[in-house]
């Protein structure tokens, strides 16, 4: 075993080595006479594996392993106490689709994804203009930029649970004493104003890094295109409109793709601020497929939301990839 | 997939170490692995040093103790089942679906009689599944009427209240006194509302379950209840937004001086002296819904329940179980963490506490949950998210036939 590792990577190094320069025609590790036109590397087919094999294993063993035991968990009768009964086919499926609650949950999905990630980047794309102009104090602002996302996004969101506490929130403290509200309110108890705040909090937290990446956008753009449109006597908006929006695209698009899976997925905002309530009023699937698992203790159709989840996640980012033509952008 | 992913994770870690631990020890079943779920920050010093102790005067046996907060508990031990990783004991709110899955012990098989024999008759009753008792009574706990005496004199109410008629009344005049002080703290959040939910059907003569057992959640009587809470709420006597306000909000808000009338329970002594006594404050017995209806209380029960997982444990789990239950050491958890006890014996030596005196009295009244069903979990669960809702804007009824057929199905 151990001769073989202390081999193979010898022989690679010496074909690493070869790629450099022109072939010494020195032997490689205990071959007589490798093959003058053969490429270094592709002395053994079965060489890339053992490079490639680590990752590979655990790609297999955090990606593929819990997806193919979440499908197959899907499948399963669970009882609440936790043992498993046997195949329960497309049961749990049946089940979860009979749930009132799922239809409303996947819509307000859908407008917490396009409403966060549509607010972040219009806001972004306007912070990231801001870092980009030069002024005096940028370094500060850019580094101001950062704290929201060095923060744990679990202590921003209780943080804000707290200022908007009905009992004894600042937020109402201070909106009282400026005569801005009458009587306290319970920010996040009302389904509506719940939402909006849950909604601004994701926004808060997506920003830097959605602003960072459209920062390096904007800087790859090179300077001649705008000498040119002044020269040309452009608008700044047509300037803006028909050459930095166009040449930004592809940060744009990663931003959004990232964003879209991230916000998607999001958990601890909601679960710390309102943990998806009152009733499911502010649940998205996410939290929806937690509260299946933790107070229905119903583990099959947790898993099936599970499933349902990661196939509207993939069908979300294919979508978005055709959608904005992937290869000829690249 | 998170959560799935994560499950999977914890699986792996869990098998992991399991597989490091537990070779030498499992075949002679004299180490038990014990799941208990952390009450308050005194639990979990009280369960090491009874450990300890029994581990001196027991020399070869060992308890793995394992102290998991009220949060997590329910998801850990269905991961632990779910891997064949059960637990020998657990200390948990519920029993039946263990039972109902074939995992325990029968309370016989790992407690001598006189321990049995100690158990009040009610808690051992409601620690039966099928007939046959599988749960320990572990701790009880029962609620009662918390009001604000310094409220009441200021809203010039003489006495608390003992009808709904008088309760509305109650929180009307203090919600209308200057300030924002609050009639009546109703919490119907995801952490407790069956409880609160609870106290208010029976106290109109409804109930989960009928006394065949059938459930009977859409009964005329529990819709009743249901459209009084909403002409509560929407008059303006509660605090605002029922469904999201967790007990604990509730209780803490009443213990600042904020909340004319509560439930509390035993420990809402130390909340209120937690923040510093501010208020005279009395403990009546539970409203009812029309004179001369008799009060109840709600009876909680927490057990305790020891799983065969086929490793010969018995014996030791016999042993550290009588140990537990020994007049002293089991008085001490009480005190300490100031429950009301489930045995003959201690409750005889703490019948005299003041605080929890006006408890004790009341808990022959005390209906408990319909634990004893394996239902009760999903019943549960689902109460806990729907009921809320329907003080709130959905309509009462639908909520009642939606847990109703939660219930049956």
């Amino acid at each position: 075993m151990t001769a073989t590792s202390k081999t193979v990577p010898a022989s690679a190094a010496t074909g690493v080595g070869k790629a450099g320069g022109p072939p010494t025609g020195k032997p490689g590790a205990g071959r007589p006479s490798p093959g003058r036109g053969k490429r270094p590397g592709t002395d053994h087919p079965l060489t890339p594996l053992l490079w490639l094999g680590p990752a590979l294993l655990l790609i297999a063993g955090v990606v593929l392993w819990p997806v193919v035991e979440m499908v197959l968990t899907s499948v399963r009768e669970v009882s609440r106490a936790g043992v498993i009964r046997g195949w329960a086919g497309l049961e749990n499926f049946e089940a979860l689709f009979d749930e009132p609650d799922l239809v409303p949950v996947l819509i307000r999905t859908l407008i917490w994804v396009v409403g966060v990630v549509g607010v972040t980047l219009l806001i972004s794309l306007g912070l990231a203009q801001l870092l980009n102009a030069r002024f005096p104090g940028r370094k500060l602002v850019r580094w101001a930029m950062i704290v929201p996302w060095a923060a744990s996004v679990v202590m921003t969101a209780i943080v804000w649970r707290w200022i908007l506490d009905f009992f004894h929130g600042m937020g109402n403290t201070i909106l009282l004493d400026l005569g801005l509200i009458d009587a306290p309110r319970d920010w996040l108890g009302e389904p509506g104003l719940a939402w909006l705040w849950l909604m601004w909090v994701a926004v808060f937290v997506s920003l830097p890094f959605t602003t960072y990446v459209l920062l390096a956008g904007l800087q790859t753009i090179p300077g001649d295109v705008y000498e040119a449109a002044q020269v040309d006597g452009a608008s700044r908006w047509r300037t803006y409109r028909t050459i930095t929006l166009p040449l930004l695209k592809p940060a744009v698009l990663v931003a959004t793709v990232i964003n879209v899976i991230n916000v998607f997925n999001s958990f601890p905002i909601i679960w710390a601020m309102t943990r998806g309530g009152p009733g499911h009023d502010t649940d998205t699937t996410t939290t929806f497929m937690f509260k299946l698992l933790r107070l229905d203790k119903e583990v099959g159709q947790s898993a099936a939301m599970a499933v349902l989840n990661f196939l509207m996640i993939v069908v979300m980012v294919l979508f978005y990839l055709k959608a904005v033509r992937w290869k000829e952008v690249d | 997939m998170r959560v799935v992913a994560l499950g999977a994770t914890a699986t792996l870690a869990l098998t992991a170490a399991a597989a490091c631990g537990s070779d030498e020890a499992d075949g002679d079943g004299k180490t038990i692995t014990f799941v208990a779920a952390e009450y308050s920050d005194k639990t979990e010093p009280y369960w090491q040093d009874l450990v300890s102790r029994f581990e001196k005067a027991n020399p070869g046996l060992k308890v793995d103790l394992q102290v998991i907060s009220w949060d997590d508990i329910d998801g850990h031990v269905q991961n632990l089942v779910l891997n064949d990783k059960a637990p020998d004991l657990l200390n948990l709110n519920k029993f039946a679906d263990f039972a109902e899955d074939g995992l325990l012990y029968k309370a016989g098989d790992v407690l001598p009689k006189e321990v049995l024999d100690d158990f009040i008759p009610s808690f051992a009753e409601s620690s039966k599944f099928e007939g046959e008792q599988y749960g320990l009574p572990f701790i009880a706990s029962a609620r009662l009427l918390f009001y604000n005496k310094d409220l009441f004199a200021k809203a010039k109410i003489s006495e608390p209240p003992k009808t709904w008629d008088e309760l509305k009344e109650a929180a009307k005049k203090i919600s209308d006194l200057p300030g924002d002080a609050i009639g009546y703290g109703l919490p119907l959040g995801p952490e407790e509302a069956q409880g609160e939910f609870q106290i208010w059907i029976n106290s109109n003569g409804g109930h989960w379950v009928d006394d065949q057992g059938n459930w009977t959640i859409d009964s005329p009587e529990n819709l009743e209840t249901l459209q009084f809470l909403k002409s509560m709420v929407d008059e303006g006597l509660t605090q605002p937004n029922p469904a999201k306000t967790d007990r604990a909000d509730v209780i803490e808000a009443f213990a600042a001086g904020r909340i004319g009338m509560i439930r509390g329970l035993p420990q809402t002594h130390n909340n209120i002296a937690d923040q510093g006594n501010k208020f005279e404050y009395g403990i009546a017995p539970n409203p009812v819904a029309e004179e001369g209806m008799e009060p109840s209380t709600l009876g909680v029960q927490d057990y305790l329940m020891a799983f065969d997982n086929g490793k010969g444990a018995q014996e030791t789990l016999r042993k550290f179980l009588t140990f537990f239950y020994q007049e002293e050491n089991y008085s001490k958890f009480i005190t300490t963490e100031g429950f009301l006890p489930t045995t003959q014996s201690a409750s005889e030596a703490l019948s005299d506490d003041e605080k929890m005196k006006p408890f004790v009295e009341a808990l022959p009244q005390a209906k408990f949950y319909p634990v004893t069903d394996p239902k009760w979990t999903a019943v549960d669960g689902a109460v806990k998210q729907q009921i809320g809702k329907a003080v709130q804007g959905t309509d009462p009824k639908k909520v009642l036939e939606q847990l109703q057929k939660t219930a049956e199905g």
